[in-house]
C-alpha cells in the first residue's frame, strides 16, 4: 500500500569490496581533502586495524592526519569536544570514521563542531537546525551493525547533566560509506549475534513502522532475507567471508530502511532495558523482538507474513495468521540457533535484568520516541505483560 | 490565506487550547512530570507561546523573552493548527523544515504520545468554542 505521503532521500554514496578500506583512493581523491581527522576507538587502534586505512589515504591525497581513539562505549560531549579540537590542530578538511555506533555518532557530531564552530547543545541540538552542508565525512563501520554509516542522527550524551542529546539532520549523512567485510573479522561471535539482531530488529520494525513505505520496505525486506541466510553462520565461523559479507551489506540496508520509517516498539523496550538495566542494546532487540511481534500482532500480520517469506517460511497455502505466527517463530528459531552458537541471552532475566526493574522499563518504554511510530499503541500495562514474559 | 488573521487571535485560540490540555488531568499531569519547558514560535502570524512544566502550577505565556526554554519548535501557525488536528506527519515536517525542533529531542518525543489524544481534543475545543470556522 502506497501511503498519503512518504520522502526517500539517500545522499550517502555506498561502496562495498572486502580490502576497499585500504584504498578507496579514487572516491577519496574526489573530495579534495588533504587534511584528514580519523576517529577511531582505543580497541580497533591496539588491534592494528586503523594503520592500513589510515596508510591508504595517502593515495587519495591526504597528506596530513591527526588520530582521536578515546571513544567511549556510548558516544559523549566531552569525547566529540576533543575529537573536535584534534581537528582543528590541522584544520582538518574531512573526517574518517573507522567503528561501530559510538564512533560514527561521535564523528557526526565532531563533524558540526569542525565545521560550524559554536556551542553543540545551544546551537544545534535537535532536528534540521543545521542550514548548511558539513566538511566530508568517510564511514567505514567495523561491525554489522547500527547502520549509522548511512543515517541522519547522531545521538550523545551530555554527561554534565546525564541528557542524551539527539541531533537529526540531513547534512549529517555520510558522504561515502566504505563496506570492507574484512573489518568484521575478526567481531567475536556474541558481539556479531547482537549487532546481527540489532540489524534483523531495524528491518523488521520499519518493515511495519507508521513511516514504512514502499522504498524502505524494499530495503528492510532485503536486509531479513540476507540475515536469515547468513547470521547464524558468521556467528559460527566468524571467519567466512562470504557470510560476514551478507551481513555488512544487510544491516546497511537495515540502516536506510529504518533511517526512513523508524522502529517502534521492541526498540521502545530495548532503549528502556538498556537505560534501567545497562543490557547491551543488540542484545535487548534480540530477546525483546518475537515478543515486541506478538504485542503487534493483531495490526502487523500481514506483514510478518511478507516478513515469514523472507525468514523462508513456505507460505503458500497459509492463512495469514499461520503465516505472521510461523515468522515470529522463525525469529525465535534464529535465536535458538545463535545461543547454542555463542551463549547470546534469550530472557531479560538472564541477561541482568531484575524482576523488579520490569515497571520501570514499561513505563520508559511508553515515553520512549518510537512507540510513536509503532502501529499499535504502546500501553503500560501490556508492555509491562510482554516484558513479564520476556522475562 | 492564513486560518488565523492577526496574532491575538492565533494568542486567544491557541492559547486557549493549551491551557484545556494543561487542565485535562491525564494530559496535564504528564506535562507537569516532564518538567520540559517548551517555547513555540509562530510565523504568520507571529506569536511565541512558552509552557513551564517545571513550575506548578504551569504558566502558560505569550512573547516571553525572560523564561529560558530547553526546546523550541519554529513553525508557521497553519502547520501548527494542521499538527493538532493529527494531520502534520511529524517527520516530515522535520525533514521538511516545516517545523524545526532545537533541543534535546529525546524530551520532545517522549511527549509525543501523550499528547496524541489531543488530535481528537482540539476540534471538539473548537467546536465548543465558537471557532466553526477553523475546523478543517
Amino acid at each position: 500500500m502506497v501511503p498519503d505521503f512518504f520522502q526517500f532521500y539517500f545522499p550517502t554514496k555506498v561502496l562495498f569490496q572486502a580490502g576497499l578500506s585500504r584504498d578507496f583512493s579514487n572516491e577519496l581523491s574526489l573530495l579534495g581533502v588533504s587534511r584528514m581527522l580519523v576517529i577511531t576507538d582505543s580497541h580497533l587502534l591496539k588491534s592494528g586495524m586503523i594503520e592500513p586505512i589510515v596508510e591508504g589515504l595517502k593515495l587519495g591525497g591526504v597528506e596530513k592526519t591527526v588520530l582521536f581513539s578515546d571513544v567511549p562505549p556510548n558516544s559523549e560531549l566531552t569525547a566529540v569536544k576533543k575529537a573536535c579540537e584534534k581537528g582543528m590542530e590541522i584544520e582538518a578538511e574531512g573526517i574518517l570514521a573507522v567503528g561501530g555506533g559510538s564512533v560514527m555518532d561521535t564523528a557526526k557530531a565532531a563533524d558540526i563542531l569542525l565545521t560550524l564552530g559554536g556551542d553543540l547543545v545551544q546551537d544545534y541540538s535537535g532536528a534540521h537546525t543545521l542550514t548548511s552542508p558539513l566538511k566530508p565525512l568517510i564511514a567505514v563501520p567495523t561491525t554489522a551493525g547500527t547502520g549509522s554509516e548511512v543515517t541522519q542522527v547522531a545521538v550523545i550524551l551530555d554527561e554534565s547533566n546525564g541528557v542524551k542529546l539527539s541531533f537529526l539532520d540531513r547534512y549529517l549523512y555520510p558522504t561515502i560509506a566504505i563496506l570492507d567485510p574484512e573489518l568484521t573479522l575478526s567481531m567475536p561471535p556474541k558481539l556479531t549475534a547482537m549487532t546481527g539482531m540489532d540489524a534483523l530488529t531495524h528491518a523488521i520494525e520499519a518493515s511495519t513502522s507508521l513511516e514504512a513505505n514502499p522504498y524502505s520496505d524494499a530495503f528492510s525486506m532485503k536486509a531479513i532475507r540476507m540475515i536469515k541466510d547468513h547470521l547464524a553462520k558468521a556467528v559460527q565461523t566468524g571467519s567466512d567471508l562470504k557470510a560476514r559479507s551478507n551481513m555488512l551489506v544487510a544491516s546497511n540496508l537495515a540502516g536506510v530502511a529504518f533511517d526512513h520509517a523508524m522502529v517502534g516498539v521492541v526498540h521502545s523496550m530495548s532503549h528502556s532495558v538498556g537505560a534501567v538495566a545497562h543490557v547491551p542494546h543488540g542484545m535487548a532487540n534480540s530477546i525483546l523482538l518475537p515478543w515486541g511481534m506478538e504485542y503487534n500482532f493483531d495490526v502487523a500480520k500481514e506483514r510478518y507474513s511478507d516478513v515469514g517469506k523472507r525468514l523462508g517460511v513456505k507460505t503458500q497455502g497459509m492463512a495469514v495468521d499461520e503465516a505472521a505466527r510461523a515468522a515470529i517463530e522463525e525469529v525465535r528459531a534464529l535465536r535458538a540457533e545463535l545461543k547454542r552458537a555463542c551463549g547470546l541471552p534469550d530472557r531479560l532475566g538472564e541477561a541482568g535484568v531484575k524482576e523488579s526493574d520490569l515497571p520501570k522499563i514499561a513505563q520508559l518504554s511508553v515515553e520512549d520516541g518510537s512507540s510513536f511510530y509503532n502501529p499499535r499503541e504502546v500501553v503500560e500495562a501490556e508492555v509491562l505483560e510482554t516484558l513479564k514474559r520476556a522475562y | 490565506m492564513p486560518y488565523f488573521e492577526n496574532s491575538e487571535k492565533l494568542q486567544e485560540v491557541l492559547g486557549g487550547f493549551f491551557r484545556m490540555l494543561l487542565d485535562d488531568p491525564s494530559i496535564g499531569q504528564k506535562l507537569k512530570e516532564s518538567k520540559l519547558v517548551i517555547k513555540f514560535n509562530y510565523a504568520d502570524p507571529n506569536l511565541s507561546i512558552t509552557i513551564d512544566c517545571s513550575k506548578d502550577p504551569i504558566p502558560l505565556t505569550f512573547n516571553d523573552s525572560a523564561t529560558k526554554p530547553e526546546v523550541e519548535m519554529n513553525m508557521k501557525a497553519d502547520t501548527a493548527h494542521r499538527f493538532w488536528f493529527g494531520k502534520v506527519n511529524l517527520l516530515a515536517a522535520l525533514t521538511r523544515r516545516e517545523m524545526v525542533a532545537k533541543g534535546p529531542i529525546p524530551k520532545v518525543l517522549k511527549l509525543l504520545p501523550v499528547i496524541k489524544p489531543a488530535y481528537d481534543l482540539y476540534p471538539k475545543y473548537l467546536e465548543q468554542n465558537g471557532y466553526q470556522n477553523l475546523l478543517i
